[in-house]
């Protein structure tokens, strides 16, 4: 495709402006690159059309050329159309050289390995130092102004790559003693002396010899990369300058140069300074900031160096020299300013914060260069705005806030004013026309006065809530202040109650101290005048947020007079929402009849179906519980309202949730009493629970049911009583209990959880016989031995024992159903099986490792069961 | 110190977005430096769109504010600087530099050279003056001279060359785009060593140096017990020094008469190259004591090309060029003014131009009105509900006039007749007007013969003075009135 015209151009280059996204994503865009670079060789645009082409590439590089192999190919191209321009004067040399440098420093190709760099890098700093490049670099007349772009583009190639033109220092502090243009050179100079201590002092690399260095060795031979890291490491640290920004950074430089370093260091530093006003005002602070940079936190470089120039300096109105003095008071506080210095700028920073010749954004900054002043010796915590101790209320005089500001700058002035007086809190006051708190109070008057004007911008309000926030956050200790606050605004609802939005935006973001009071007049403001009149709607939003336990009676009242007038759905709603207010603090007697009253009475069906929800959950839950239910919910809907939105809040907080088990539950010592089986249970908690129900359910009905068990509470590391469950069996087998709990967490909610089941061993079961009278247990076995039989059934078993013999078996084991024994060779057991069965086992020792059971028993269904007892008996032993 | 992007915006209230962006420009190398400096907290350039929404938003410019909105309302969204946090696309881009002069909104994002999160103090970014200042540069070159739409205009279209004279790489060269744009044509010409670049060329031609003392009197009176009128010049001296040579030097003497008010609170320009101590120290903030300085003040200095405010001052003279008073009482259906005012017999009784003006807020068009003046005439604009008393070029001998009389007002009506947030209820004031050339009121003169020059040739000198009143208010006596301090 040939070149486009200049029309086509035009047209194209608006289309992207417009919209430079929406362009590239469109078909031209990915041409659009291209097509600039070959087009700026285009013989048929004119160099206006070009100049227009290259802006955009300043502005516009990485959209062109993505990556970085395309910002390489579109440098290298500039480059050649750069060398392939005729002679003659052209703007297109100068935009050329910008272009490159940009297109190589945004694009991230900027590099040992580039070839464009090592074209670039060079071609620049012959340029700079003014040599004679050729014909091909324009006529003499444009060497000069190619100069000085040269000089920039090489400063914005070292700010991105610092380090870049350490090897050039030398050359560039000879240049500058001689001819070449002072500013460009200057700051070009003091960037790359920043740039190379920062480098040094890790590299190690002498700064005398780059400083001293006549003639760079990069005319002729490769560029030398060596103070240049890879990536951007070195972009990283160099920032700070003012010590909170410093915080846990490595201090620029902490070495000590050698005395020859440091003397030639001084001298480079004392050239910049010395020409410093040649520069214009804003790269005379440049130079300042960044020579501030390189020598702080150098030893032995005292900065002094500076002092020279800081009489001039502190006389000008100028914001970025004052800025700049700032920092450099910042930079090296004591060891530059003296507590008179200090006192000084201090006072110059007071009469510019307010100098009716400054316009008001300077005004600003200025005061807030006053609120963080860097002290010589700061008091107060770091990084919170706070006014310097030599900054005396005399002195402040005139930047007392008054109506006639700007709101901006009221509330600057407002904020130091309520710092002084939370300073003047104890101090009487001297010779002042009005004391810094009957000003405030006056100022809070005011603002409150235009703020209840009918009609009035909302700006006005807006700017009433903002100084009555700013005044409680700075001053909440100080009841003389925040009384006649609180007073003020209370007035100010009552006189325009449309103001409702901001009350609840600021009882939301306000300190407790003015908050809590401020909510108990405005509760009382709202039910003490019944409305029936427009503001009713806003009476409504602000009880919503000021309604609490106290006082309900007369909330109640006022909202049973207003039911009768809220005849919209918006304002049903709004009525509601007080009700729901009233019920999440716990509602009461009256709350229910109300609610009772709405369900029938509100002519909306949402109005009455959400009367009769609450007034379900009223009568319902218990007073925690329905606080848990109403509290705001993650899943609040922001639909505009209706009882299926609203349940999905409820949902969470009023069903049972599924959980993890939050106790362990395990089985404790058997103890025997009573007539029916017990277990004992070990309850272990793993989290804080309430109203714990332990709910038991045996499989196969071998059991009754049983009753479920309940605790009040459980802590984890707080021991827990143990439960004790009795047993009713049907038959007498063992049985797993599957067991539930269900609980209230501490956040409210109601859980339920399945525990591990439980085994109940038919050991468990066992129960004594009653103890015969002394000496009758032979005859009692033996009746009971022989009862069993016909009905019953006998058997035998071999019981392998340990070396610990019998007495060991039945003492650990059986002794409690022990009714006759001759120890230690032969016992007769006697076992109760409820409901109503029996086990009766006669052992004899023999000379073994073993004894003979004989057991009888009149339950069929006891005897495998029996069996399998005392074979794990016998290997448990 | 660099900027990231620069904006400016006409603000056009009730339009559909109540803005256009007329200009902006981005620096992609700074903005590569900043993804870096800023890590995770970096938030990139918007489009001009959204940003351009944003920022209208953030400056309560659109038309929009009948319903309270927390973002824009709440009242802990407090700013104090003209520096602000657009929230975009769900971030939030921080620091902006904003704000609006007539009609247009001046916008930058200056680099921080580090990482946003916590956010560093604003003092201790460089960036932030260094925006300010490009942008008054930019406001200066639009402004200075500028008549009309159309020179606007032209204005703007050459705004994007001048920035690329001024600011390249984003890193601003000179705030004075006059300056650049005449480095423009002063391109071809060879520049000796050692040439400030803040001067684009030399001067060739008859040496001149004229020097223009212009005094602002602004006061608060109220003719109350309790509260105390204020007043308070500020003075601004201009100078246009047409010399030849590189760098000529210039000391410029003012002078006070033997009673005249102490000069306080001395700004200079950044081409005085040097300030006596005691210059420097006079402030009004501090309580004045006779021994204060009261001069001569000298100014030694290298002048630029252009015209240039060499210095601004403050003085606290002792007593209010025109003292007057003013008393509004409600009667029923109708307000009875009555305003005296009296020329101090010190000040020269030869006025350009002299006007009181009396506007009436809140309230409906004047229907009637009855009064009598002693002197002057009295014009009245009903549907803007104001009166302008003209009193003329001369107070009468008696140096004292008076205005009583009872103006009647109709039903108000929101659109014609101003809102006003501070004349509320009896809340009123009267704005006096007036224009004294060759005459201050500190008596500050520049004496022809002291002005010193160390240039080739014998320069034509000429000086000018002149007083003018600025926020001249007479507040309603009868009335709370707003006080200002200092």
């Amino acid at each position: 495709m040939g070149p486009l015209s200049r029309e086509a151009w035009a047209q194209r280059l608006a289309a992207f402006r417009a919209s430079p996204s929406a362009f590239m994503a469109g078909p031209e865009g990915e041409d659009l690159g291209r097509d600039l670079l070959s087009d700026l060789r285009s013989e048929k645009l004119s160099e206006q059309t070009k100049v227009s082409l290259l802006v955009l590439s300043l502005e516009y590089p990485v959209q062109l050329w993505p990556d970085a192999p395309a910002a390489e190919v579109a440098a290298t191209s500039l480059l050649d159309t750069l060398v392939l321009l005729p002679p003659r004067l052209s703007a297109l040399r100068r935009l050329l050289l910008l272009a490159a440098t940009t297109a190589l420093a945004a694009g991230g190709a900027l590099g040992p390995t580039s070839g464009a760099s090592c074209r670039l890098l060079p071609l620049l700093l012959g340029l700079a130092s003014g040599s004679d490049l050729g014909p091909g670099f324009g006529p003499t007349s444009e060497q000069r102004s190619l100069q000085a772009t040269a000089c920039e583009c090489l400063r914005e190639l070292e700010s991105c790559k610092p380090g870049l033109l350490g090897g050039a220092l030398g050359l560039l502090r000879g240049l500058l003693g001689q001819a070449g243009p002072v500013q460009p050179l200057s700051l070009l100079l003091a960037l790359a002396l920043r740039n190379t201590l920062v480098v040094q002092s890790r590299a190690g690399a002498g700064l005398r010899g780059l400083l001293m260095a006549g003639v760079s060795p990069t005319r002729d031979g490769p560029w030398d990369w060596t103070l240049v890291e890879e990536g951007d490491a070195h972009l990283q640290p160099q920032a700070p300058s003012w010590p909170a920004a410093e915080e846990g950074e490595r201090r620029l430089a902490a070495r000590e140069p050698s005395p020859e370093e440091a003397r030639e260091l001084r001298a480079a530093v004392a050239q910049l300074l010395d020409t410093t006003y040649l520069l214009t005002p804003v790269a005379q602070a440049q130079l300042l900031w960044l020579l501030g940079w390189a020598l702080r936190g150098l030893q032995g470089q005292p900065p002094a160096l500076f002092k020279p120039q800081l009489v001039r300096l502190l006389g000008t109105a100028q914001l970025t020299l004052l800025h700049a003095v700032l920092a450099l008071k910042a930079a090296f506080g004591e060891a530059l300013f003296t507590v008179q210095d200090e006192a000084l700028l201090l006072r110059r920073l007071t009469l510019a914060a307010q100098h009716p010749a400054l316009p008001l954004p300077t005004h600003l900054f200025y005061l807030h260069c006053l609120l963080s002043f860097p002290e010589n010796w700061p008091l107060g915590p770091e990084g919170e705005e706070a006014a310097p101790l030599l900054l005396r209320p005399q002195l402040c005089h005139g930047l007392l806030p008054s109506l006639l500001h700007e709101p901006m700058a009221l509330l600057a002035r407002l904020h130091l004013l309520c710092l002084l007086c939370a300073e003047d809190e104890e101090e009487e006051e001297k010779g002042l026309v009005q004391s810094p708190r009957g000003s405030l109070e006056e100022l809070m008057a005011s603002l409150q006065q235009r703020a209840a004007l009918d009609g009035g911008p909302r700006a006005l309000a807006t700017l009433c809530f903002q100084a009555s926030y700013l005044v409680a956050h700075c001053l909440a200790g100080q009841p003389t202040v925040l009384t006649p606050l609180i007073h003020g605004l209370t007035q100010l609802y009552r006189a325009r109650p449309v103001l409702a939005p901001h009350f609840v935006d600021l009882l939301d973001q306000v300190v407790p101290e003015l908050g809590e009071p401020l909510r108990v007049l405005l509760r009382q403001e709202v039910v003490s005048r019944p409305g029936r009149d427009e503001a009713l709607r806003w009476h409504l939003q602000m009880l919503a947020k000021v309604a609490d336990g106290s006082a309900q009676s007369a909330t109640l009242s006022f909202l049973q007079a207003a039911a009768a007038h809220c005849t919209g759905w918006d304002l049903q709603q709004a009525l509601l929402r007080v009700c729901r207010a009233l019920l999440h603090v716990g509602g009461g007697d009256g709350l229910a009849d109300l609610l009772q009253a709405l369900a029938r009475q509100l002519e909306d069906p949402d109005g009455r179906d959400h009367a009769r929800l609450y007034y379900i959950l009223l009568a319902h839950l218990a007073g925690p519980k329905l606080g848990v239910a109403l509290a705001p919910s993650l899943t609040a809907p922001a639909l505009a309202s209706s009882l299926v939105a609203e349940n999905q809040g409820f949902a969470a907080a009023l069903m049972v949730q599924e959980a993890p088990a939050p106790i362990r539950l395990s089985m404790g010592p058997r103890e025997i009493k009573g007539p029916l089986p017990v277990l004992q249970l070990q309850v272990e908690a793993l989290e804080p629970i309430y109203s714990l129900e332990l709910r038991f359910r045996v499989e196969g009905q071998i059991y009754a049911p049983l009753e479920a068990v309940h605790m009040p509470c459980l802590c984890p590391g707080r021991p827990a009583r143990p439960l004790l469950l009795p047993l009713q069996p049907r038959r007498p087998a063992p049985a797993w209990l599957d067991v539930h709990a269900l609980y209230t967490t501490p956040t409210g909610l109601t859980c339920h959880a399945r525990l591990p089941p439980l085994s109940v061993n038919f050991s468990d079961l066992f129960l004594p016989f009653p103890h015969p009278p002394e000496g009758a247990g032979p005859g009692f076995f033996e009746e009971l031995w022989h009862s069993c039989l016909p009905e019953g059934t006998e058997s035998r078993v071999w019981c392998p024992l340990g070396p610990q013999g019998l007495e060991h078996l039945v003492s650990h084991h059986l002794e409690p159903f022990v009714v006759v024994a001759q120890p230690p060779t032969s016992y007769c057991i006697a076992i109760r099986l409820p409901p109503n069965s029996r086990l009766l086992l006669r052992l004899e020792a023999t000379q073994g490792d073993g004894a003979p059971v004989a057991l009888r028993t009149d339950d069929w269904a006891v005897l495998p069961l029996a069996g399998d007892y005392l074979r794990r008996l016998s290997a448990a032993v | 110190m660099a900027q990231r992007a620069v904006w400016l915006i006409s603000h056009e209230p009730r339009t559909a977005l109540c803005g256009t962006v007329r200009f902006s420009r981005r620096y992609p190398t700074v903005e590569k430096r900043a993804r870096v400096f800023n890590g995770a907290s970096y938030v990139s350039i918007p489009e001009d769109g959204p940003f351009l929404k944003a920022l209208l938003f953030e400056l309560r410019l659109l038309d929009d504010d009948k319903d309270f909105v927390e973002s824009r309302d709440s009242c802990s969204r407090i700013n104090k600087t003209s520096i602000y946090g657009l929230p975009i696309g769900g971030e939030e881009l921080w620091p902006v530099v904003a704000f609006l002069k007539s009609g247009m909104i001046y916008a930058c994002v200056p680099l921080v050279e580090q990482t946003l999160s916590p956010r560093p103090p604003l003092i201790s970014i460089s960036g932030i003056s260094q925006g300010f200042e490009l942008l008054f540069g930019i406001q200066d070159f639009l402004y200075s001279g500028q008549k009309n739409d159309t020179e606007l205009s032209t204005k703007l279209s050459q705004l994007p060359d001048l920035l690329l004279q001024a600011c390249p790489f984003g890193t601003i060269l000179d705030a004075n785009l006059q300056n650049s744009l005449d480095n423009v044509h002063f391109a071809s010409v060879t520049q000796p060593q050692k040439q400030p670049a803040w001067k684009a060329g030399t001067y060739k031609g008859k040496p001149q140096v004229s020097i223009s003392i212009t005094e602002k009197v602004k006061s608060m009176q109220y003719d109350k017990q309790d509260i105390a009128d204020t007043w308070q010049v500020v003075g601004t001296v201009t100078c246009k020094c047409d010399l030849e040579g590189i760098m000529p030097n210039v000391t410029i003497s003012l002078s006070l008469p033997t009673n005249g008010s102490p000069l306080q609170d001395v700004l200079v320009h950044p081409c005085v190259t040097s300030l006596d101590s005691a210059i420097l120290t006079s402030s009004s903030i501090d309580a004045m004591d006779d021994s204060a300085f009261s001069g001569p003040y000298k100014f030694p200095f290298t002048p630029p090309l252009e015209s240039f405010n060499l210095c601004y001052y403050t003085s606290q003279v002792p007593v209010p060029p025109i003292l007057g008073f003013y008393q509004v009482k409600e009667e029923e259906i109708q307000l009875r003014i009555t305003v005296n005012l009296k020329l101090h017999e010190s000040v020269k009784n030869n006025f350009e131009f002299c006007e009181a003006h009396l506007p009436f807020y809140n309230r409906g068009p004047i229907t009637h009105l009855e009064y009598k003046v002693s002197f002057g005439q009295l014009e009245v604009f009903r549907e803007k509900s104001l009166l302008v008393w003209i009193i003329g070029q001369k107070f009468p001998k008696s140096m004292e006039i008076s205005l009583s009389g009872t103006v009647t007002f109709g039903a108000r009506s929101h659109e014609k007749q101003p809102f006003d947030p501070i004349c509320i209820g009896g809340t009123a004031y009267l704005k006096l007007h007036f224009r004294i050339l060759d005459y201050t009121l500190t008596g500050c003169y520049a004496d022809q013969h002291s002005v010193q020059v160390f240039a080739s040739g014998k320069p034509k000198i000429s000086a000018h003075r002149k007083l003018i009143s600025s926020d001249y208010y007479i507040w309603n006596s009868k009335a709370p009135a707003p006080v200002t301090y200092g």
